[in-house]
């Protein structure tokens, strides 16, 4: 396998550079020059993409190396935005999976469909990710990094509240129990922290519950929406009422993201509804010891929300032979497993997702298994409906929860923004 | 210059540098002196604007093979945008309240550490100068954790005293924050540029207005504030159109809420171009902000010139 | 002596009311998960990306620019201004203020095409052009009022002595104005310094970078979550030099001059 990966790497590579002297017949064609390629990620990635580019440029020294950037997640549009108007782009540009269709409808990838296509476990990729890359039938753009949304539960509270730490909630109405016993703690501790006023977060937490329950939550091709259905109600009453009976913190209701993770490591929370990336960055203490749980629905059944990131060659790429090489290398099985799963992180292909490693880690069990019923919800105008701060979703969600309940008139409008 | 002259209020009208007198007519050294501002502004700001200008006649999506000119409907789906109109009444309020804060705030700080010669004041300015050289948006940052029921000391503090605000949850306590925060930030920007205000006034001007007893407000009103007059004007443009054009304080703090109450005009062409992706859409509100900003200041100016000229000439 | 006293107890109030954030900055840039002190913030900072020393030369050559063109640009436009009557002044002045009045989250776009084309894009010296620009209105205003409050007899005494105008302005009304000057420096010094946007959209390549940019990638994380920690630490580092700066500046922002000493 390794000998096979390495031969084609190296005749890609040879492709490349012969294409690339092609390309630039006036200047002469140097060997010894090495290509240079210019990928740019979110900051939410930084840490995978660095360590699969530092990777790629040893194992290619002088031959190619590839510059990466790393831009502030929240930023990142804007900066491609900038970038697609001046055609301006980098080589390898990662995108929010979400944000895919914004991507290929406005052609800033190229299409890569033949290519991915001849990868051997093509079909075993992301499914969500690969839902999310495709567009008029051709695949633009492959897994870069794999996130799940998850119950986090904090073992210190559950001892303390009488709770056992080893017998997470396996419903949505038991994680309100249990919350409302951590919040009769007092002394500052509370049931749940909850992301009231982040789009993005909400619906990263809230659509595994109604997909729990066997139901969609967006029209399949994502012009319209499920919200006001009976199975999505029952998800936001569980929540409507722990803001009522005082379980959730009373920071959640302004909740925009920016202290969440702080505030679950502070200790002074029993559950947090966050991404499997938080695992690594938000650090145990006395206060705080990390347990993980999947979300689920009301009564029981369980589901993700597969979120991160996919990563194409931009349109405007000079290199994209170059590029691919290195987007095929990152998916090859000895890259997954060395580089990603050795360090925790999720596998962009399904087959390899029961490695060793994961394997000697129960909580990384738990997300992989996951993976299997989680989903990723396709909409062209998904960003511009639900992570948009001044949107509809967040409008219609605090409305649902914090508020008098379903508003139809702020649905339909949810809906005219889909549809666009 | 006029140690001579006894009369406080005669004296300060000869020390004014008074318009009328700088006679050099010539406007060829004139536009020499101002190539280097001119070429910037040029360069970077006009050409730029241009192509803006450009852009508000476009449909200009993320991008596109091309951008087909749809003018004039960018402009006139300006008036069907719920937000922004909602937005303009909302940062008009918040502008005024900001300009009364920061001016009498900052002149307040300046006149309270002008005395150079205790070291107190020298720390104390120091202090009041700190919170000026974070970033803006770090600033709000650190307030969203500063505020914070849970990972904040305010709340906790507050608890102490009986109160318990909700800081970004209601409409007026996110306003209320958000004018906290930005007070915190700049008074002390302000209380640098009234400071060098104030430096400017020869300080024979106030010995000899003591030596004819005049008292704290008089010496204020006569010789402070008129004096200060082009000091109130920079500050005064500074802060209203700072105002007018308020992003990143809201935009980090919070982000518009609750429930879209503190969403200013340029939130609105922000999210435009890059939540929603309509460049062409954002480019022609920002040509409206900008036609509005630049009468407003027009005005202003017209206002600040005629009442000098009434007071010198 | 009641009146001191009213004064000092307004002073320190004011000063608890400055300090407190930044007291909460301090105590939160040593704390680490269970530890009460530690520096494990700040050596985050220290390995993050290219290394800290790349950031702060980026930082430094987009700040020793932006200073000194915000400077020399003033400082004649400034006079011209004042001491010049030329046909189009207030149109200048007028056009160097709508500065002001334009989002820069609007010109970026076209900044950013338009910087290409000049063959100043992804480059530290076409970011410093454009902080010199957004510096304008606010320098050119200040230097404006400098010079308009240094007396015209000054000028024309030199002028009878034969002094030309730019010797009028570096010999004669430099001293005068510079408290001007150095406002306009310091205040073009924060700007280059914690620009962050600008210099996100303009800058592609992360060794390019500058400290605001890499302080944001290190301290936000998914959905906007901050490491409140590496924040603290990021905000004392990026803020002491700004601190020792103004403490040395702040003489020249005291209270009053004395006309005589100008003049003689």
């Amino acid at each position: 396998m390794n000998r096979t990966s390495k031969m084609r790497r190296l005749t890609a590579s040879g492709v490349a550079m012969l294409l690339v002297g092609g390309l630039l017949a006036t200047a002469p064609a140097n060997a010894a020059d090495p290509i240079t390629l210019t990928m740019w990620t979110r900051s939410v990635t930084a840490v995978q993409s660095q360590d699969m580019v530092n990777a790629y440029n040893l194992a290619n020294k002088g031959k190619v190396e590839i510059k990466l950037t790393v831009v502030p997640f929240t930023e990142y549009l804007a900066k491609v935005s900038a970038a697609a108007a001046a055609k301006n782009l980098p080589d390898i540009l990662a995108a929010n999976v979400i944000d895919g269709p914004n991507y290929t409808r406005s052609g800033l990838w190229l299409n890569i469909d033949k290519r991915i296509k001849k990868l051997p476990y093509w079909d075993e990729l992301a499914t969500g990710h690969m839902a999310s890359a495709l567009y008029q039938r051709k695949y633009y753009a492959v897994p870069h990094v794999v996130d799940a949304s998850s119950i986090y539960y904090n073992k210190v509270l559950f001892e303390k509240a009488g709770l056992d730490p080893n017998k997470p909630p396996t419903t949505l109405n038991q994680m309100a129990t249990m919350a409302a016993k951590i919040s009769a703690l007092g002394g500052g501790v509370d049931g749940l922290y909850f992301p009231g006023n982040c789009g993005g977060c909400l619906a990263f937490t809230l659509f595994p519950s109604i997909w729990a329950q066997g139901s969609r939550v967006l029209k399949i091709n994502g012009d319209g929406s499920f919200l006001g259905s009976v199975k999505a109600k029952k998800v936001f009453n569980v929540y409507s009422k722990m803001w009522k009976a005082g379980t959730m913190a009373a920071g959640s209701k302004n909740e925009a993201g920016a202290t969440q993770n702080a505030v679950f490591q502070s200790g002074n929370a029993g559950f947090a509804l966050l991404g499997s990336k938080a695992l690594g960055t938000i650090k145990e203490s006395d206060k705080l010891k990390i347990g993980l749980v999947a979300l689920s629905g009301p009564d029981g059944g369980t589901s993700t929300f597969v979120g991160g990131d996919t990563i194409g060659i931009s349109s405007t790429s000079k290199n994209p032979d170059a590029a691919w090489d290195f987007l095929q290398w990152t998916l090859e099985d000895k890259q997954q497993i060395d580089i990603y799963a050795s360090k925790n992180f999720m596998t962009s292909r399904r087959d390899l997702s029961e490695n060793k490693f994961a394997l000697a880690d129960p909580r990384m069990v738990l997300l992989n298994k996951l993976l299997v019923n989680g989903q990723s919800p396709y909409a062209p105008r998904f960003f511009q409906t639900f992570n948009d701060a001044n949107g509809p979703w967040i409008l219609f969600i605090r409305e649902a929860i914090f508020g008098n309940g379903v508003s139809n008139e702020l649905l339909a409008k949810l809906n005219a923004s889909l549809a666009g | 210059m006029a140690t001579a002259n006894p009369n406080v209020l005669s004296r300060k009208n000869s020390m004014r540098p008074s318009r009328p007198k700088r006679g050099f007519r010539s406007t060829g050294i004139g536009w020499l002196f101002s190539a280097p501002a001119v070429v910037v502004l040029l360069f970077f700001f006009i050409v730029p604007l241009g192509y803006s200008v450009v852009m508000s006649t476009k449909d200009w999506p993320l991008l596109g093979p091309d951008y087909p000119t749809n003018f004039p409907t960018n402009y006139t789906q300006i008036s069907e945008n719920e937000l922004f109109l909602n937005s303009l009444f909302f940062t008009v309020k918040y502008t005024a309240i900001i300009s009364v804060i920061l001016i009498s705030l900052s002149l307040g700080l300046a006149l309270l550490v002008q005395e150079g010669k205790q070291r107190a004041s020298g720390i104390l300015r120091t202090i009041y100068f700190l919170p000026v050289v974070t970033g803006l948006s770090t600033a709000a940052l650190l307030f969203l954790g500063f505020l914070n029921p849970t990972i904040g000391p305010m709340t906790r503090i507050l608890n102490l005293f009986g109160m318990d605000p909700d800081w970004l949850g209601t409409p007026n306590l996110a306003l209320t924050s958000t004018v906290l925060m930005m007070t915190w930030r700049f008074a002390g920007f302000y209380m640098v540029i009234m400071l060098s205000g104030l430096q400017a006034i020869p300080r024979d001007i106030y010995e000899s207005a003591a030596v004819d007893g005049a008292n704290r407000i008089n010496t204020f009103r006569y010789i402070t504030a008129p004096l200060m007059k082009s000091t109130f004007s920079l500050c005064l443009i500074l802060i209203l159109t700072g105002g007018m054009v308020a992003f990143e304080q809201f935009y980090i703090l919070t982000g518009g809420g609750p429930d879209n109450s503190t969403v200013t005009i340029v939130m609105t062409i922000f999210r435009e171009a890059f939540s929603q992706f309509e460049m062409g859409s954002a480019a022609a509100m920002s040509v409206v902000l900008l036609i509005a900003l630049v009468m407003m200041n027009i005005l202003q100016l017209r206002l600040v010139r005629k009442d000098e000229s009434g007071d010198t000439r | 002596m009641i009146r001191s006293s009213i004064k000092m107890a307004i002073s320190i109030l004011l000063a608890i009311f400055f300090l407190g954030p930044i007291l909460w900055v301090l105590w939160g840039s040593v704390r680490y998960g269970d530890a009460s002190f530690s520096f494990q913030n700040f050596s985050s900072l220290f390995i993050y990306g290219e290394g800290i020393s790349t950031y702060i030369r980026n930082t430094l050559i987009v700040v020793i620019i932006t200073v000194t063109g915000s400077v020399i640009v003033s400082l004649f436009a400034g006079y011209a201004l004042d001491r010049i009557k030329f046909k189009g002044s207030k149109l200048l002045f007028i056009g160097i203020l709508s500065i002001l009045m334009v989002p820069h989250a609007s010109l970026l776009i076209p900044l950013f095409i338009w910087l290409n084309k000049l063959h100043l894009g992804n480059s530290l010296i076409g970011l410093s052009f454009v902080m010199i620009m957004y510096q304008l209105p606010f320098s050119v205003f200040m230097m404006r009022n400098s010079f308009e409050s240094v007396p015209k007899e000054l000028d024309e005494a030199a002028m009878i002595d034969g002094c030309s105008r730019l010797g009028i302005i570096f010999k004669v009304l430099m001293p005068a104005v510079r408290p001007g000057i150095i406002t306009v420096g310091l205040f073009a010094f924060l700007a280059a310094w914690n620009e962050f946007i600008t210099a996100l959209i303009l800058l592609n390549d992360g060794s390019k970078f500058t400290i605001p940019l890499m302080l944001v990638n290190l301290v936000r994380g998914d959905f906007g979550s901050v490491d409140f920690g590496a924040l603290q630490a990021g905000i004392v580092i990026s803020a002491a030099p700004c601190v020792a700066l103004f403490f040395i500046l702040q003489r020249y922002f005291v209270g009053g001059f004395s006309a005589g000493a100008i003049k003689g």
